[in-house]
């Protein structure tokens, strides 16, 4: 039993980091209606960007900034230049754009910083605290993570609940066309929705990437997990992705450590399947008539 | 012409002389040029063969996958593992060859593709997308779970079956130029992949049960192009795998010209039969002059990977120009009319899943023979975002863009080699640009040109052609 609550406590930090991919991924959908398979491309562009200012200043913090000002650039213009355009097109084509678009930030981040992992640096200790004489499976980073995580969804349900610019955006994600005739600048808060996934995604990067290690491809299972968590969410409900994220986190540390690490993916495959077998718009989503 | 093609039959039969003709054609330049040109023959057939089944997956019956790499998986598996431990079919004394692994590795892709097709149809849009990329990154991850079995991150070493009358030289070099082309690959070695896969989980990670030990260890154990056996780039044109002398017919590559129990991988290979022994004299590797020219792996590579490719393409016409395809673009364009027409949407997605992964797992079946390995790396996720960029580059829905987008996958990377060996750019410069270059492009096309490159021809020529009859 204490074993259990070890693991599941171990999967705090990394159920954070799945919770705020899936965000930032339901961001762009609720944007755009496209799922941006780049997501992670993006944060994982930025999070280099912010290994070289962390090489440069050797402040984590100044890293994670620049990390959040080039994350939102980035958002802005990947939405700008690809998804925009394409959303009219077909589905097909708006997916495969993404994946261009990943495909590309992949190989130009190889090209500038090498295809060799890099070793992140650590801001906060990464052993385990002990407490109350005891040893837990949570370091202080993990805290950090989490408290990172908690700042994020608490400051983003303000905005959507508690401003007119979320109003804005709610209106806009709800009904495009009904927003603008309200009044909403439709393309402005579009533009904001963007910018807001890509800071989401470029602080997740910051964050997961002192836990491992950072190379052009290795944040393309945190795609799998983070789209699995989007999808059994709803892809629409915010509440939805960082809920089912944090759950991921827990259920793949439970996995790997009452088996083996290498069962996760597989793990959250079953669970991406078994949702879309039995529920396929999502536990939070609204269900859609379907026509066939 | 057109009152011809009306005769019962007679697309069939149109259908087999296209295929046909391709298969001569590529089995005279196969067997006209050097070993390398051979190898890039067989990399270009194998693509091909796998994208004749994405076209009719993602073009025809709408349905985005990225899958497809991690079903040519599950045919490179069946296919090394039929190979590596089955001396006969079970049950039966029929020996085991390459012909029969080949089948099964069909079967396993079929039953695969079929499940995978169960589950998909329901799904649409970026949910299948989304499912079939957990396929892409799950499936190779299953090798690591069964290390005894599948090789684990290692992979499975296997020697290619060949006809009788020569033995392969064992080559034992990374193939660099292909690990290049992996849009995700990097410059990491293939093996690369997967222990950086683990990273996203993050601090599920410990240090203990970290695969790193293996990763180094696989690519150096692949087929290579650029170190190859200098013995054999002086070989006669005309060796044992000219049209001549080719085993007769196309799918018929008769079971005893492949693998039998007798010279089997596992077995010592016969000194006589190597192809470098002058005293070789009584294997086929003789040509008319009497000089000995032994037996060339990557033109018997090339062969069979045309072989299929030319069988995959005959079907992937007969389908596409049938009522089959017929039935794929209508629910594609509309579920609801077509299902009014009498067309079950449901059916008809996963019978378009189900030939796509009979294809990619042929197309699997091929590839382990070429890398003369299966391993998780080989067939990442980079692979199927290739095979994606391959059929989108080429022209979506059309068989004939596939084979276009597969001479482009094998090209572009050697393209840039050679500018970057005049430039003297940095290695992981050169490494990358081939991805940059077709993910750049694969955006532009899809804004610019959703046709691919056979669309916008299209387009081109009914224009020229319409204004030419404004004109007359």
């Amino acid at each position: 039993m204490t074993q259990l609550i070890d693991y599941l406590l171990g999967g705090l930090g990394s159920g954070m980091i799945i919770a705020l991919m899936a965000l930032a991924l339901v961001l762009t959908w609720r944007a755009t209606r496209v799922v941006n398979f780049a997501q992670v491309g993006q944060a994982m562009f930025t999070t280099f960007v912010a290994l070289t200012i962390q090489t440069l200043t050797g402040s984590w913090l100044v890293a994670l900034v620049a990390a959040i000002i080039a994350g939102a650039l980035l958002g802005v213009i990947v939405q700008y230049l690809v998804l925009r355009p394409v959303r009219r097109m077909d589905t097909s084509g708006a997916i495969i754009a993404t994946f261009g678009v990943l495909i590309a930030l992949q190989a130009a981040a190889g090209m500038i910083w090498g295809g060799d992992s890099q070793a992140y640096p650590q801001p906060f200790g990464n052993t385990a605290l002990t407490v109350f004489g005891r040893e837990w499976p949570v370091s202080a980073y993990d805290l950090v993570v989490v408290g990172f995580g908690v700042v994020l969804v608490v400051g983003l349900t303000l905005l959507f609940t508690r401003t007119d610019l979320g109003l804005a955006m709610r209106a806009t994600a709800f009904n495009p066309e009904v927003a603008r005739l309200s009044g909403v600048r439709v393309s402005r808060t579009l533009t904001i929705g963007w910018a807001l996934a890509g800071i989401v995604g470029a602080v997740a990067g910051v964050l997961v990437a002192p836990t491992s290690a950072i190379s052009p491809n290795s944040f393309d299972i945190l795609l799998v997990f983070a789209f699995t968590a989007a999808v059994i969410g709803g892809l629409d409900s915010l509440v939805g992705a960082v809920s089912v994220g944090i759950f991921t986190g827990l259920v793949l540390s439970v996995v790997s450590g009452y088996s083996d690490s290498s069962n996760a993916p597989v793990v959250a495959l079953f669970l991406l399947a078994l949702n879309l077998a039995l529920k396929p718009e999502g536990i939070f989503g609204h269900s859609k008539a379907r026509a066939v | 012409m057109r009152d011809l093609m009306r005769l019962p039959g007679a697309r069939l039969v149109l259908h087999a002389a296209i295929a046909i003709g391709a298969w001569l054609a590529l089995t005279w330049v196969n067997g006209a040029v050097d070993p390398l040109m051979n190898y890039y023959i067989a990399l270009v057939a194998m693509y091909a063969t796998a994208m004749f089944g994405m076209v009719i997956l993602v073009g025809l019956s709408g349905q985005v996958s990225l899958g497809n790499g991690a079903l040519m998986a599950v045919g490179g598996y069946v296919f090394a593992l039929t190979t590596l431990n089955w001396q006969t079919i079970p049950f039966t004394v029929i020996p085991m060859n390459g012909i029969w692994a080949m089948l099964f590795a069909a079967v396993g892709g079929v039953l695969f593709g079929l499940l995978i097709g169960v589950l998909g149809a329901r799904l649409s849009g970026p949910y299948l997308a989304g499912l079939t990329l957990g396929i892409a990154v799950g499936i190779p991850a299953i090798a690591n779970r069964f290390p005894e079995l599948l090789g684990g991150e290692t992979g499975l070493q296997l020697t290619v079956p060949y006809p009788d009358g020569g033995y392969a030289p064992v080559v034992e070099e990374v193939d660099q130029q292909f690990v290049e082309e992996l849009p995700t690959g990097q410059d990491e070695l293939p093996t690369g992949q997967d222990p950086l896969a683990s990273d996203g989980s993050g601090d599920l990670l410990t240090s203990d049960n970290f695969p790193s030990g293996d990763a180094s260890v696989a690519p150096d154990d692949l087929l290579t192009s650029d170190n190859f056996p200098s013995g054999d780039a002086s070989v006669a044109p005309d060796d044992l795998l000219t049209s001549d002398n080719f085993p007769s017919g196309d799918a018929s590559v008769a079971p005893d010209d492949l693998l039998t129990s007798d010279n089997f991988p596992s077995a010592t290979p016969d000194a006589s039969a190597l192809p470098l022994d002058p005293g070789s004299t009584d294997v086929s590797g003789v040509d008319v002059s009497g000089v000995d020219v032994g037996f060339v792996l990557e033109r018997w590579q090339a062969s069979l990977a045309v072989a299929v490719a030319c069988i995959v393409g005959f079907l992937a016409l007969n389908l596409v120009r049938g009522r089959q395809g017929r039935a794929w673009r209508a629910v594609r364009d509309d579920p609801v009319a077509a299902a009014v027409s009498g067309i079950s949407p449901a059916r008809s997605k996963v019978s378009a899943f189900v030939v796509s992964s009979l294809f990619a797992a042929l197309a699997g079946a091929v590839f382990a023979q070429i890398l003369a390995y299966v391993g998780p790396g080989a067939f990442g996720l980079g692979l199927s975002l290739s095979l994606l960029v391959g059929i989108v580059l080429g022209g979506r829905s059309s068989l004939v863009g596939a084979v276009i987008g597969a001479v482009l996958l094998v090209w572009l990377p050697e393209f840039v080699l050679s500018l970057s060996n005049d430039r003297g750019w940095e290695e992981q410069v050169t490494n990358n640009a081939p991805n940059l270059i077709y993910g750049l492009l694969v955006v532009l096309v899809v804004l610019v040109a959703p046709g691919g490159i056979v669309g916008t021809l299209q387009a081109l020529v009914g224009k020229v052609v319409r204004r030419a009859r404004k004109a007359g």
